[in-house]
């Protein structure tokens, strides 16, 4: 540039100094930036992750070098064009140079050039069809994902069926369990707004785009291939965000990604319990309960064990709910309060979150049709959950029952937890049901 | 005196370049209005080609399409009507005020025709058609277009009071407002030969 | 053209310009018809607009200190926040802002009298006040919360009835932007002096030109798709609710081939007042003028074709790659004018005044911008970026660190042709280190909170961010302080600021060849402009500045600038 250009830029040892000493601050400032690299990025997860992270790499330098040279370029002129006190003569008269012009325009179009072709690389890498995707077990399962004002719902449609010949479905509220080395591909469906599934660890985002649910909705795809970090204790946990902006609650519809070591491990400890507990649905009320509260995708919203302490906060945690049940509403027992709040979340809100719990109760009033057995069975269940629990344990069979028949003067036929097919029944009654049938319509008419 | 004089004469000559200035700006802020307005009437065909894509075909099952025959006649009506009120301004221009008002008797008329056909064609959508978007954006459509038709037929009727009323002259000044209402009209021919493109024959 | 020509007649008429005051305070509450008036009607709206903006954004980071919804009564209330936010920036402030400049200079600039439609004018700047309070009024019903971009089915099917009058508003903004820029085409194409060629026009008059091609083209797409929003809300048409045949993306289509290259509109007049304030104020021509002049009408025409990489995480993934390619390619054009401005200040001199530190500040905080800019347009990266806190940061830093900056250095630089006084020049050194490292340090940081995983519009996140966003927040607080002192420097001045002169700048443009502020006819002969608009550093400059130095004071004015 200097020699180009008609200025007033003597070249003195003093300015190659300068130039040099600035030379090697960006080089090594170029250098610095790019150790952050993975710093500024979550843990690395996915193998989408590692080719975004390199491209980001490559963004970086370039980026780095225009930064420093266009404010090494402003530095240097404000030092050395500056007017001193007083100084009221012209500048220098020069107009141009059209050299120089060709040139700035030619090497910013050869640089965008290179960067749209390495995106271009790294973005058919890593959206090209996979040939084996959601193994489990050698076959491949179909994994959805159902976003609903506030709450991720994760739902598998596994390779197995129940004696009747129904295929079972696990539902693992707004956990997603994959494991390493699987190809995961996900069909998302909204049932209101858009949302967007951001996983930030594995660098993939997808919008839900909102379509006729009577059609099959307008499902849309995310894939990626968890990998294995270097030191990380496995099952490992990353967050799930919704990216965009769905209503008050958008910064509380979050969820996790539980990666488990291998497919053994997933299986022992996610898939294959999920099953039995489904076959096998257990005659003992609290332990039924724990089945019910997937059924109803309680676990969206609500969540046992705290993940990181922030995810899954739409509702109030259910760890230790027990604990607190006596002391919310006075003049209520710790029963009658659980009784109230499933069925009329409405009655009673917990400070510090917002109104916007479906009522669950049988009336016409919503979807969700919960039986007051089913009722019974949940309270019963949460009723355990906590260190010194105020309910009343020793005699759940009684008092859950008559907190029912005194809040909502419903009857409770306790028999229900022996009567072994029950599941079947509830499975009908949940929603569940209707989105799963519109999931195969629309996946037969893709077809 | 002389100074007086002086001013006197270089303040006629600057009316005249300031009279010479606003017709300019007249004609092409006209022509950058209607190219600016435009391209609402292209953001309606771009809602119209969108939501084809929300069924498997256009016109959607069970619903019949529109018939083309009223429509080209109401078409044609505006096309001539166009012609009319372009023959009528340069009549005009040409100092034959008669043939104008004439031309544009002519042309109204022919635009209520126009009219009339858009309105029964807005309103003969039929339910089958009314519970989909075919028949949802042919409304808007119509009725985006019609509103425009409206206010400006109602312009152009003025001006032909006007002209009745021997307001303008034949020079360029004195028949800007003739002028600017038919450039108007035009426009609205144009952007019913694109809606009529669109919502009748391409299916 | 050999001789200088003074744009001034005889004795008397010089007199007549001498004896002009400042308009009355009460002839800017008044309809009025002059471009001046408007301009600064324009402008006080538009600075009222920001302050209430601003209070918006500092509620937004009072709230963003603590990772819970504590500040604000709900969730629903932070997201009316931001969405008033950015609206009222957007539409009400930065939009509005241009248009103050652009009324007040350009016609001065060209020599002309008045703008080509003074009552178009007048009732376009009278759109927008009713406009913003119908907005404002969201408040007494149910505020708009879907965001500025409000996306259905947010926008219609769950949101309140402030979400109509939103659009009402948008609605009025839009025509009067339309209104404005009919206005502003065909003055600048058909009021120049005859002298003047497109190619000797000054560069902030090709940036108006620039951006109000792009706002008559893209502006009707806004209306019809606020028209359909409106009719999606209150008559119950379906366009955007797919269970009755509609699609969501239709909205994103439309709106986005409107508001990507509003970003233009927003940011390009900057770049013309930036060609303006780096030339004048480093005593230089503006190097490769054609091409800076070209490069506007080039981002102009390109923007019309990167919409769609707003919607890269919805869009069907085949059409991503188009969008990714001609979003990489506007870098080009914007490179040009960043280089021709490092040209031009190179081997000036560069005199440190309030509005050149603006300058300088626009170009090392835009270049970050634009360097993010381009990162955004890598589609695999953008991904993972798309809606978190690195776009927040990237438009911020094109739209504050742009706009915003070009909006203060032609504060600094023009308020002496407007108010006939200078702006405090130490008031103005101390509100330009507030903005810039108040900036610098709210901004900045957004870029790794986005990457780290934090999206966008969320009152509630992950505690592990929550020492970035104190940083943010503290430092979004100074930022805030720093309008004060700007507040302040414009009301002290505007009464007790020294007397400017009529080119206290020694500039060569038009506008500074009458007296400040001008008389209601702006020049009383026809000026005849120098033949350069930038040709400064020649002896024949010297003299035509010397010339009217002479003409309008008989003396040089004060020394222009402190170090």
């Amino acid at each position: 540039m200097e020699n180009n250009t008609n200025n007033r830029l003597s070249i003195t040892p003093t300015t190659i100094v300068v130039a040099a000493v600035y030379l090697l601050v960006s080089v090594v400032g170029i250098n610095w930036f790019t150790t952050f690299v993975p710093v500024v990025f979550p843990p690395q997860a996915s193998a989408e992750a590692r080719s975004v992270d390199e491209l980001f790499h490559v963004l970086l330098i370039i980026g780095g070098i225009i930064f420093f040279l266009i404010q090494g370029m402003l530095l240097i002129s404000v030092v050395a064009f500056r007017a001193r006190r007083g100084d009221q003569s012209e500048g220098s008269s020069s107009h141009g140079n059209m050299i120089l012009e060709v040139v700035w325009t030619i090497i910013p179009a050869l640089v965008v050039i290179f960067l749209s072709v390495i995106s271009f690389n790294v973005w058919s890498q890593n959206t090209e069809p996979k040939i084996s995707v959601n193994l489990v077990d050698g076959t491949p399962v179909s994994i959805n994902v159902t976003g609903a004002r506030y709450a991720w719902t994760h739902t598998y449609e596994t390779n197995r069926t129940t004696p009747e010949g129904a295929p079972i479905v696990i539902n693992s509220g707004n956990r997603l369990h994959t494991y390493i080395g699987q190809n995961v591909d996900l069909t998302l469906r909204t049932t209101d707004v858009i949302h967007s599934y951001w996983v930030p660890a594995m660098r993939v985002k997808q919008d839900l785009l909102p379509g006729d649910l009577t059609r099959g909705g307008r499902p849309t795809e995310l894939r990626f291939t968890p990998i294995r970090i270097e030191g990380e204790t496995y099952p490992a946990a990353y967050p799930i965000v919704c990216a965009e902006l769905c209503g008050d609650g958008h910064g509380l519809m979050t969820g996790a990604v539980v990666v488990y070591e291998d497919e053994t491990q997933f299986l022992e400890q996610f898939y294959e319990p999920a099953i039995h507990a489904i076959l096998n649905p257990p005659a003992d009320p609290v332990l039924r309960g724990e089945l019910v509260i997937q059924e109803y995708i309680c676990n969206s919203c609500h969540i046992l064990e705290p993940f990181d302490d922030w995810v899954g906060r739409t509702g109030p945690a259910l760890d230790g709910v027990a604990d607190r049940a006596a002391d919310r509403v006075p003049g209520q027992s710790a029963e009658e309060y659980l009784v109230t709040s499933v069925w009329n979340a409405s009655a009673f809100v917990v400070p510090g979150y917002s109104d916007q719990m479906a009522n669950f109760g049988p009336a016409e009033m919503d979807n969700y049709n919960m039986s007051p057995e089913e009722l019974y069975s949940i309270v019963a269940y949460l009723c355990t959950v906590g260190e010194q629990s105020d309910c009343d344990n020793e005699n759940s069979t009684t008092v859950i029952p008559a907190a029912i028949k005194t809040v909502f003067g419903f009857d409770v036929d306790i028999t229900f937890g022996m009567d072994q097919d029950e599941s079947a029944d509830g499975e009908t009654d949940s929603e569940d049901d209707g989105e799963m049938s519109a999931s195969e319509t629309s996946e037969a008419a893709s077809e | 005196m002389t100074a007086y004089v002086e001013r006197t004469q270089k303040q006629k000559l600057r009316d005249r370049r300031d009279a010479e200035m606003r017709l300019k700006n007249n004609r092409l802020g006209m022509n950058i209005f209607q190219i600016s307005w435009i391209m609402a009437f292209v953001a309606l065909v771009v809602v119209n080609w969108q939501l084809r894509f929300s069924y498997t075909q256009w016109p959607p099952e069970g619903v019949a399409p529109y018939d083309p025959l009223l429509p080209s006649v109401g078409a044609l009506a505006l096309l001539f009507s166009s012609v009319l009120v372009y023959r009528g301004l340069k009549s005009l221009r040409a100092s034959r005020t008669g043939a104008f008002l004439n031309a544009w008797r002519l042309g109204i008329a022919l635009g209520l025709i126009f009219m009339a056909i858009i309105i029964y064609e807005f309103i003969s959508v039929s339910d089958a058609a009314m519970s989909t978007q075919y028949g949802v954006t042919f409304r808007l459509m119509t009725g985006f277009h019609f509103v425009h038709a409206l206010v400006i037929l109602g312009i152009m009727i003025r001006v032909y009071q006007n002209g009745d009323a021997g307001k303008y002259s034949a020079d360029e000044h004195g028949s800007w407002a003739v002028e600017g209402a038919a450039k108007l009209w035009y426009f609205v021919t144009v952007a019913w030969m694109l809606f009529y493109v669109v919502l009748y024959w391409i299916r | 053209m050999a001789t200088i020509a003074v744009p001034l007649g005889g004795q008397q008429e010089r007199q007549a310009i001498e004896a002009v005051r400042r308009p009355a305070l009460s002839e800017y509450l008044r309809w009025s018809v002059d471009h001046k008036i408007i301009g600064v009607q324009y402008g006080v709206t538009a600075l009222l607009f920001f302050l209430i903006g601003g209070a918006m954004a500092m509620a937004i980071r009072l709230e963003l200190l603590t990772p819970n919804l504590d500040v604000m009564v709900s969730g629903a209330a932070y997201n009316s926040m931001f969405t008033m936010h950015g609206t009222i920036m957007i539409f009400l402030f930065i939009i509005p802002m241009w248009a103050a400049y652009g009324n007040y200079v350009v016609p001065l600039q060209l020599g002309a009298k008045d703008m080509a439609f003074p009552w178009l004018n007048a009732f376009a700047y009278w759109l927008i006040p009713p406009a913003g309070v119908v907005m404002l009024l969201g408040y007494f019903v149910s505020p708009a919360e879907a965001g500025w971009t409000s996306y259905p089915p947010l926008s219609t099917l769950f949101s309140g009835d402030g979400q109509t009058l939103w659009a009402l508003g948008a609605h009025l903004l839009g025509l009067s932007s339309i209104f404005g820029s009919i206005n502003f085409i065909v003055t600048i194409l058909n009021m120049r002096p005859p002298e003047m060629t497109l190619w000797r026009m000054p560069l902030l008059c090709w940036a108006v030109l620039a951006t109000s091609i792009i706002a008559v083209m893209a502006t009707p797409f806004l209306a019809g798709a606020l028209t359909l929003l409106l009719l999606d809300r209150m008559t119950g048409t379906t366009f955007f609710d797919a269970s009755g045949g509609g699609d969501v993306l239709l909205w994103q289509n439309i709106f986005w081939f409107y508001s990507h290259p509003a970003v233009y509109i927003m940011v390009l007049p900057g770049m013309g007042v930036l060609s303006e304030v780096l030339s004048i104020h480093s005593r230089k021509p503006v190097f490769g003028y054609r091409m800076v002049g070209l490069s506007s009408m080039a981002i102009a025409i390109v923007g019309f074709t990167v919409w769609a990489h707003h919607m890269f995480t919805s869009l069907q993934p085949e059409l991503r790659i188009p969008f990714m390619i001609t979003s990489m390619i506007i870098a080009v054009p914007t490179g040009i004018k960043m280089f021709s401005w490092l040209g031009t200040i190179w081997g000036g001199k560069i005199h440190f005044t309030s509005a050149m530190l603006f300058a300088l500040g626009f170009m090392s905080m835009f270049v970050i911008g634009g360097i993010t800019g381009v990162m955004l347009a890598a589609l695999p990266f953008d991904i993972h970026v798309h809606d978190t806190y690195f776009v927040v940061s990237h438009f911020h830093f094109v739209l504050f660190g742009g706009s915003v900056f070009a909006i203060y250095a032609a504060l600094y630089h023009w308020f002496p042709k407007v108010t006939g006084r200078m702006m405090n020049e130490r008031l103005g050194v101390i509100h330009f280190l507030f903005t810039y490292f108040g900036f610098l340090i709210t901004f900045f940081p957004m870029h790794i909170v986005g990457m780290l995983g934090m999206p966008r519009r969320v009152a509630v996140f992950d505690p592990a961010f929550t020492d970035m966003n104190r940083l943010i927040s503290f430092a979004a607080f100074v930022l805030g302080f720093s309008t004060f002192i700007v507040f302040y420097n414009i009301i002290h001045s505007y009464f007790r600021g020294q007397i400017a002169g009529a080119n206290p700048w020694r500039a060569l443009t038009l506008e500074w060849a009458t007296t400040s502020p001008p008389p209601v006819t702006n020049f009383e002969d026809d000026p005849i402009p120098y033949e350069d608009p930038y040709g400064y550093g020649t002896e024949a400059a010297s003299a035509y500045l010397d010339a009217v130095d002479q003409a309008f004071d008989g003396r040089r004015p004060a020394s222009p600038g402190g170090h």
